[in-house]
């Protein structure tokens, strides 16, 4: 993990930058907000159940049309209010995803999952595709025969390969989505390793989003904390562990039994 | 049934599709907007459909085909069954029904040359789209509700993956080539029943009933019946797709978009199978 820098980080490096994203334009849930992702860097979007992380991360590719703001990904702007084909299609080939749930076509096998942006954006070959999403699987640790389907994974292994899946066009920014919910501590602790371990090979920057306190204890360089559907803190582990705000508060520290 | 309140928070940026039509909670205007979002939401898919149609047709070797020989198994092989038995008792039917009614008129014996005609050219298509729609509509509309609940319709988006050419255009292939065969097999099940029906109970003789099946059928009947029901595939195909892709992400959703696609594509087949046969009726020249 490259140390932490400088905040914002200048322009040159940045993966993910956000500037007064409102949104959605039907009924707003999100309001102005900043964000600012460097290379190589992770950013931890920390918020309570509902307080529209989801929302934020379907605006930054382009699944929800916003009301205002600017969103430029590693250096290119795109306009969130009027999602266009050509557009959109340019930024989800710079940007991973990796959905609640892992969200795998549960209907294929998992080698197909794998490679089905292959196939669709570089237009290798079958076979060239298929040796490309074995290698990432393997990246990533796992091993399958052709015809693994997700079902037999189980939930850590599905995240997994939803990760390698994520990985296939060698994003310039990886966006994770309560990436190890439900996984028990030992699963949840060895994503992490292998999470860290991609993004320092391929220097990607990193925003998850998540309610769970255990990301501030990985090596996240920034946390923004979301809290009805507006960024209400940013800083460090230690300087948001000593605020006297009540729901940053509520969100890093277990309440005492009174 | 009961709908649920929707929060904003749910649904997202696409318009969820309420049951308020299913549940009687309906007004003039909104039936007006609701419909036209539909056919709006309908025509989307349709274009999307046949272009990339087009595309697996022009790339047999490309991923999508791949979902296409899987879908003719379920929709088209799976079917073979139901279809056959349906279809025997249909013959059955026709041919009680038509002998009841030529009986009036002791023109029974010409009742074969009747289920022949009437079998190719309207109830083989008919039965089999029926059938189909009971059978495949639901689980068509099940599967892509289930996938857009469970995130599988926005992480194809968000690959850069267009869910109408990975999802919906196989599924279209597979019952363009699936209901006009299984048509023609109901055709000759239908007939099959027809002639179990009239040698064993009105005692006709085997030979009698043959020769009049060869005189009544032509090519162009069966041509009738093959055409209508490439027409019944496609509004199947669009509907039931339509229906599951633009729910919400509920997991109610997914039982309601079920029922409404079985709903929509009963209508939407009756309804073509009206248009063809009033255009066939008043522009003779077009039948083949």
């Amino acid at each position: 993990m490259p140390s932490s820098t400088s905040y914002p980080p200048s322009s040159s490096e940045r993966a993910l930058e956000v500037h007064h994203l409102t949104g959605p334009a039907s009924a707003p849930i999100i309001f102005e907000i900043e964000i600012f992702v460097a290379r190589g860097e992770t950013l931890l979007v920390l918020g309570p159940i509902q307080s529209g992380k989801s929302m934020l991360m379907r605006h930054l590719v382009g699944l929800e049309c916003a009301a205002s703001g600017t969103i430029a990904v590693d250096g290119e702007a795109f306009d969130p209010t009027k999602p266009e084909d050509k557009a959109l299609r340019r930024l989800r080939s710079r940007v991973g995803v990796l959905f609640e749930g892992s969200a795998l076509l549960r209907r294929i096998s998992v080698l197909e999952n794998v490679e089905l942006p292959l196939l669709e954006h570089e237009h290798s070959s079958r076979a060239q595709a298929r040796d490309a999403a074995r290698e990432l699987l393997a990246e990533v640790g796992i091993q399958v025969d052709d015809d693994t389907m997700p079902v037999q994974l189980g939930r850590a292994g599905q995240r997994r390969v939803a990760l390698a899946r994520a990985l296939a066009l060698k994003p310039r920014l990886m966006l994770l989505d309560e990436p190890t919910l439900g996984l028990d501590s030992p699963a949840a602790h060895e994503f992490d390793e292998t999470l860290h371990a991609v993004q320092k090979k391929y220097d990607f920057g990193i925003v998850i989003f998540s309610h769970e306190i255990r990301h501030a204890y990985t090596p996240a360089n920034q946390i923004d904390v979301l809290a009805g559907g507006r960024i209400v803190a940013r800083g460090t582990r230690e300087s948001l562990l000593k605020s006297d705000d009540p729901v940053i508060h509520g969100l890093l520290h277990r309440r005492e039994r009174e | 049934m009961m709908s649920l309140p929707v929060r904003s928070s749910d649904v997202g940026s696409r318009t969820p599709r309420s049951s308020t039509f299913l549940t009687g909670e309906w007004s003039v205007g909104t039936g007006v907007t609701r419909l036209g979002g539909r056919f709006l939401s309908r025509g989307r898919v349709a274009l999307g459909a046949l272009h990339w149609l087009s595309w697996i047709i022009v790339s047999p070797r490309s991923v999508v085909s791949g979902g296409v020989a899987r879908e003719l198994d379920t929709l088209g092989v799976g079917a073979l069954r139901l279809v056959g038995s349906a279809s025997i008792l249909v013959g059955l039917i026709a041919t009680f029904q038509v002998a009841y009614q030529l009986k009036q008129y002791g023109a029974e014996s010409v009742s074969a040359l009747a289920i022949g005609w009437f079998a190719t050219r309207e109830v083989g298509p008919l039965v089999v789209a029926l059938l189909v729609v009971t059978r495949s509509a639901s689980a068509i509309a099940g599967e892509f509700a289930a996938m857009t609940s469970g995130g599988e319709i926005d992480a194809l988006r968000v690959m850069g993956l267009d869910p109408v050419k990975y999802l919906v255009a196989p599924k279209l292939a597979a019952l363009f080539v699936a209901l006009p065969a299984l048509t023609v097999i109901a055709d000759g099940f239908i007939t099959f029943g027809g002639w179990v029906g009239t040698t064993l109970f009105l005692g006709f003789n085997s030979r009698f009933y043959l020769e009049q099946i060869r005189t009544s059928l032509s090519t162009s009947d069966i041509a009738t019946g093959v055409a209508k029901s490439l027409i019944f595939g496609f509004v199947i195909a669009i509907i039931a797709s339509d229906e599951g892709l633009s729910v919400d992400r509920r997991v109610t959703a997914i039982g309601e978009a079920a029922s409404r696609a079985v709903v929509y594509c009963l209508l939407g087949v009756l309804a073509a199978d009206t248009l063809v046969n009033a255009i066939l009726y008043f522009i003779p020249a077009l039948v083949l």
